[in-house]
């Protein structure tokens, strides 16, 4: 168990800011996954908290201590990568058994880590076989076994579900939430993927250009994103931004059939834009009080035979989620309707209210 | 009208065919979606039309007209590779430029044309830079923008948003479809990536190892009608259920399911994920372990294990939809209307 506490750290490469001023606390026992695009900075934070890369600035303390300046090899951490270097010629066993010979356990001590984690990867039965003739999903959950049994403070992965092909990679990810929910290590995992981060990670840093725009519980992040672009990046398509100007006391956008109550904190200024997502907004059968009406450009299929509907509403396109199908013919007047509490309002992309 | 027909196309390495016998129609201004897993003769089509190979039989005819033995630069065929392919040492105005300078085209087309390609695609304020200074959204969008320079109303894109972060897909498929119908043009375009395909495609094909087409149609026919077991898993995700199953006593068994549909013999059943009905544990049903809930935001896929067979579900992340819990006993039912039944043994 260990916290991870990252203090006003900034990794520059000659003029480019890699990481830029990261204040955040990674939770003991958790799993947090740093998510974001390509050069949005996660895995230059994950390799400086790795030792592998020294801030240009800032401290980075685990369990309290300051690891700043320490070697890798003194920081009490495992990682594994996108390609781990495995023992091809050495057996499961042995792959998960060899790091555990040069910590100072005896030998039935090792043994039973080994056998736990033969357990939970659900590799007893390859336990003899040969790495080499493993497919890359079972050779990446060696990997990740091996790191985990060593039992250190800290684990860091970085995208180890990349090269791994689908019905791999579900193995991969169910044995790793049966070892994270039994082991309790903190642990720091780099993906781009947002579904790989929703399931696994109990709380996710969201990153865009060196930042850490949020850190918090999937559900919450997916549910109020605190900035348009974390609205936008999450959700299979994300949230759906519309123009918002100041009526009256209120606020109005296109979908609104009525101005919304202004948040408190409205500034004077500023870039205002109302956010919903997709599958929160509902089609009436027929325009009625709280409906707006649009025409239907295209529909298709989404994830799980869900219709995504193009929708014109004046000068805007919003996107809708149906719950299924959705027999209507492009052309079409359609009326949504949305709830205010699924509206978010943001000002120069900050969430309001 | 048909902008490309090919006939009896074929296409041996080594004696391994990589296109077997591929037909296929293009209609005139639509966005033509080749849907088939990696290798299974997509870009050995791509190649054969724009002349990088020859055919070992077979004839490719664009606008009505036999073009098969045609050298490349006759063939009026915008092609967009699955590699970036930019040169490093050039900027991204002469990146996209390349062809036409090539052709010799005069500087005043050439600058129009970048330009107008350039605004369409949102990348004017990177002309100066080197493919090294670009994103991979970036460097993406220049091989697209050269691509479509080339003043051809026939486009083939061999799956140019591979490897590139899912939200930049979202965002280039929306660009994609904006593009086509600026052009005026057809587009033939290749992927794997079934949602990616739902999504672009006007038209659909289903293609299977050595390009055998097996389905070609509106997507939302392609995803509600599959003409096979195998056009079914191709399309749609996450991938549909399909079990071998037995007709007995009135009942066709599969799995650990049963429906009351009479035959004779065997069968290959398939339904959808979002059609196995999930409750709580003893229910009426058959009893499935959770072994995994992937978290979509709004949906789940449930990977579930029953009697020895694995099924996929989603569920919808909405209040009142039962939500099954990882390692959880749940109960499944699929209706018989939500199956589909395909001959044992023809399953592609």
């Amino acid at each position: 168990m260990a916290e991870i506490v990252i203090e006003k750290v900034t990794k520059r490469f000659e003029k480019f800011t890699a990481v830029d001023a990261v204040d955040i606390k990674f939770r003991s026992g958790e799993v947090s996954c740093l998510l974001g695009s390509s050069g949005c900075g996660k895995t230059t934070l994950m390799r400086m908290i790795a030792g592998l890369e020294t801030p240009t600035s800032g401290r980075i303390l685990i369990d309290g201590r300051d690891v700043t300046s320490l070697p890798t090899k003194h920081r009490n951490i495992g990682m594994v990568f996108q390609y781990p270097v495995m023992y091809q010629t050495l057996t499961v066993r042995e792959n998960i058994l060899e790091p555990l010979r040069r910590q100072k356990l005896d030998k039935a001590e090792r043994e039973r880590r080994v056998d736990q984690m033969l357990e939970l990867l659900d590799m007893r039965d390859l336990a003899n076989s040969y790495i080499d003739g493993l497919d890359a999903g079972q050779s990446q959950k060696v990997a990740v076994g091996r790191e985990v049994a060593r039992q250190t403070a800290v684990i860091l992965l970085d995208e180890p579900t990349t090269n791994v092909e689908l019905n791999a990679k579900i193995q991969l990810i169910r044995a790793f939430k049966e070892i994270t929910s039994q082991l309790k290590q903190t642990i720091i995992y780099v993906t781009h993927d947002q579904t790989e981060a929703m399931t696994l990670a109990d709380h996710i840093a969201l990153m865009q250009d060196g930042n850490i725009v949020q850190y918090d519980e999937p559900h919450e992040l997916y549910s109020h994103p605190t900035t348009t672009f974390g609205g936008w990046f999450l959700g299979n398509p994300g949230m759906n931004f519309l123009p918002a100007e100041r009526s009256g006391d209120g606020l109005a956008a296109p979908l609104l059939a009525q101005p919304l109550p202004a948040p408190a904190d409205l500034p004077a200024g500023g870039e205002l834009r109302i956010g919903v997502r997709p599958e929160q907004i509902r089609l009436a059968p027929a325009a009625e009080a709280g409906t707006v009406s649009g025409k239907l450009l295209e529909r298709s299929i989404n994830i799980a035979g869900r219709y995504l509907l193009k929708v014109q509403l004046g000068t805007s396109g919003v996107t809708v989620k149906m719950p299924g199908r959705y027999d209507g013919a492009p052309g079409d007047e359609v009326h949504l309707a949305v709830k205010p509490a699924d509206v978010a309002v943001f000002a120069d992309g900050k969430r309001l209210g | 009208m048909t902008a490309l027909r090919v006939a009896g196309l074929r296409k041996e390495y080594g004696g391994t065919p990589a296109l077997a016998d591929l037909s296929l129609e293009v209609e005139e201004g639509s966005f033509t979606v080749l849907l088939g897993p990696p290798k299974c003769g997509k870009s050995v089509l791509f190649r054969l039309l724009v002349g990088l190979e020859v055919p070992d039989a077979g004839t490719i005819e664009l606008a009505g007209k036999d073009i098969t033995g045609e050298p490349p630069r006759y063939r009026r065929i915008g092609y967009v590779p699955q590699s970036f392919a930019l040169y490093p040492h050039l900027s991204v105005r002469e990146n996209i430029a390349y062809p036409m300078r090539l052709a010799k085209a005069p500087a005043a087309d050439i600058d129009a044309q970048v330009t107008r390609a350039v605004d369409m695609l949102s990348i004017g304020h990177l002309l100066a830079k080197t493919p090294d200074q670009l994103s991979g959204g970036e460097k993406q969008r220049t091989a697209l923008a050269r691509g479509l320079l080339n003043q051809a109303d026939f486009f083939v894109l061999d799956d140019p948003l591979v490897g590139l972060d899912y939200k930049l897909r979202e965002r280039l498929v929306d660009d994609l479809k904006r593009l086509r119908a600026e052009l005026n043009a057809t587009f033939l375009y290749a992927t794997s990536d079934s949602i990616e395909a739902l999504r672009l495609a006007s038209e659909l094909a289903v293609l299977d190892d050595g390009g055998r087409l097996l389905q070609q149609s509106n997507p939302l026919d392609a995803y509600h009608q599959p003409i096979s077991a195998r056009a079914m898993e191709l399309v749609g995700f996450p991938r549909a259920n399909l079990l071998s199953g037995a007709y007995a006593d009135g009942k066709l068994r599969a799995g650990p399911l049963s429906f009351a549909l009479a035959g004779e013999g065997k069968a290959t059943v398939g339904f959808r994920p979002e059609d196995v009905k999930m409750a709580a544990a003893g229910g009426d049903g058959v009893k499935a372990k959770v072994l995994l809930v992937e978290d979509l935001g709004s949906e789940m896929v449930v990977h579930l294990e029953a009697d020895g067979s694995s099924l996929l579900a989603t569920a919808l992340k909405e209040e009142g939809v039962f939500q099954p819990e990882l390692d959880a006993d749940v109960t499944v039912a699929v209706a018989k209307e939500d199956v589909r039944v395909f001959a044992a043994g023809a399953e592609s």
